[in-house]
């Protein structure tokens, strides 16, 4: 619960930092971008403090790595 | 450009030195003795000559485009969306090693140094100090790994004067007792470690000055990395044995918890913690910022830095998620991910740009 609040406090301060420049510079790509990644990284964050099983990216990298030397190389 | 920094060539020797030290400094000696036993160091000399021949094939590769980084000439040889599509996945390949670079941080300091605090803890505090020299740029991040550099060589002057009086040379006997093979066995995992991954410094390449020196410095901060984990792994065999080393996970830490001098000057093995922070730093420092200016160089953003908040926000998810314990780590990712694909970002990937490069370059040339 904390953590999640922790998270919100910090994805707020780093917005007031980053989104008036890009405001002002008008660059509206790079704002989407940001705000983009800005949620992922914010809910990512939330999930893992509250303990919820996020799924290892590494595992479905390793399926495939096993897949690619199995029917290639035969290993 | 994105970056506008420019680094001369004896700081980016320091930087390949300090990213090829890296986390291998710690990690090397145990991964190599695990199969090639008392010849680990010649496994070693073997995976450092290798690594040479990698990093003359990256420089190569960056002098076809002296003023790109890799991911804008692979755009230029492959085109614009295979090209994009590549990118992508070697921006994935340096996140995730990101993402592993870090959660060695946080899994040395809470199994060796601080037990009961919480690994988040660490990753946070580490993470803080790697967004603010990603911010500040690579001109910044040259000039303190120039500073650190002398702290470093110090560092492991001292850590080997003060061992090497408990040197035991049959210890690294019988040499060779099972022949060659176990030795390249060992040394593979070794190539892929620290240097396949070099293949990084092609995003930093076109950012030092005189772009003909770059290739030679390239080489000069590998072998000089590289010498330092040969001595290392050495001295963690004649020292601390096979058993020890290949039982220990952080052979070289173990190393220094030896030094005895008269009695007196005992468990001095923070030097070699302090050895690890600096070079550690960089080498998370250089995958970060090469990992943002590559998505903003993908994305055609006119700004990298505004990207690093949120991906160090990311990164933080991402280093707690990705292994679930350090047995893990040591045990399934070698095999499952860093040597698949460091063989795939490391060797194929530029062996591919460099073959159609030059097919490109023999039809235009046909063709005038």
């Amino acid at each position: 619960m904390w953590a999640s609040v922790g998270i919100m406090v910090i994805v707020i301060i780093i917005m007031i930092i980053e989104v008036p420049p890009l405001l002002k510079k008008r660059l509206k790509k790079e704002l989407w971008v940001f705000g983009i990644l800005l949620l992922l990284g914010a809910g990512l964050n939330i999930a893992e403090g509250l303990h919820i099983d996020i799924p290892n990216p590494l595992d479905g990298i390793a399926i495939i790595y096993r897949l690619i030397s199995y029917n290639i190389f035969g290993l | 450009m994105l970056e506008n920094g420019k680094i001369g060539g004896r700081q980016f020797t320091v930087l390949v030195f300090m990213y090829t030290t890296g986390s291998s400094l710690l990690l090397a000696p145990s991964l190599l003795t695990s199969s090639a036993k008392q010849d680990a160091w010649l496994a070693a000399i073997f995976g450092v000559g290798v690594g040479l021949l990698l990093a003359y094939l990256y420089q190569t590769l960056g002098n076809l485009y002296p003023n790109m980084t890799l991911v804008e000439y692979s755009e230029e040889i492959l085109g614009k969306w295979i090209g994009k599509a590549v990118s992508l996945l070697f921006f994935t390949f340096i996140f995730f090693l990101a993402a592993f670079v870090l959660r060695n941080i946080g899994d040395f300091i809470t199994t060796q140094i601080m037990p009961e605090t919480p690994i988040q803890t660490i990753h946070i505090l580490f993470l803080i100090v790697v967004m603010v020299g990603a911010r500040l740029g690579i001109e910044p991040l040259a000039r303190s790994a120039e500073i650190l550099f002398p702290w470093f060589l110090v560092l492991f002057l001292l850590l080997v004067i003060f061992v090497s009086p408990q040197m035991e040379l049959q210890k690294i006997q019988p040499v060779l007792e099972e022949g060659m093979a176990p030795v390249m066995k060992a040394s593979l995992p070794f190539i892929s470690f620290p240097f396949l991954e070099l293949i990084i410094f092609l995003m930093i390449l076109p950012y030092v000055n005189r772009s003909k020196e770059a290739g030679k410095s390239f080489l000069t901060g590998t072998w000089m990395g590289g010498v330092v984990i040969i001595v290392l792994t050495t001295l963690a065999i004649l020292i601390l044995g096979t058993d020890l080393t290949t039982r220990n996970l952080y052979p070289s830490y173990a190393l220094a918890k030896k030094i005895n001098i008269g009695d007196f000057i005992q468990r001095i093995e923070a030097i070699v913690a302090g050895m690890w922070f600096i070079s550690i730093f960089f080498k998370l420092t250089i995958c970060f910022y090469a990992s943002t200016l590559s998505l903003a160089q993908i994305l055609k953003l006119k700004e990298y830095r505004i990207l690093v908040f949120p991906l160090g926000l990311i990164l933080l998810a991402l280093s707690l998620v990705i292994s679930p314990n350090i047995v893990y780590t040591i045990t399934v990712t070698p095999n499952a991910w860093a040597i698949p694909s460091g063989l795939t970002y490391g060797l194929f990937l530029p062996l591919l740009l460099l073959g159609v490069a030059t097919v490109r370059r023999i039809r235009s040339a046909n063709k005038r």
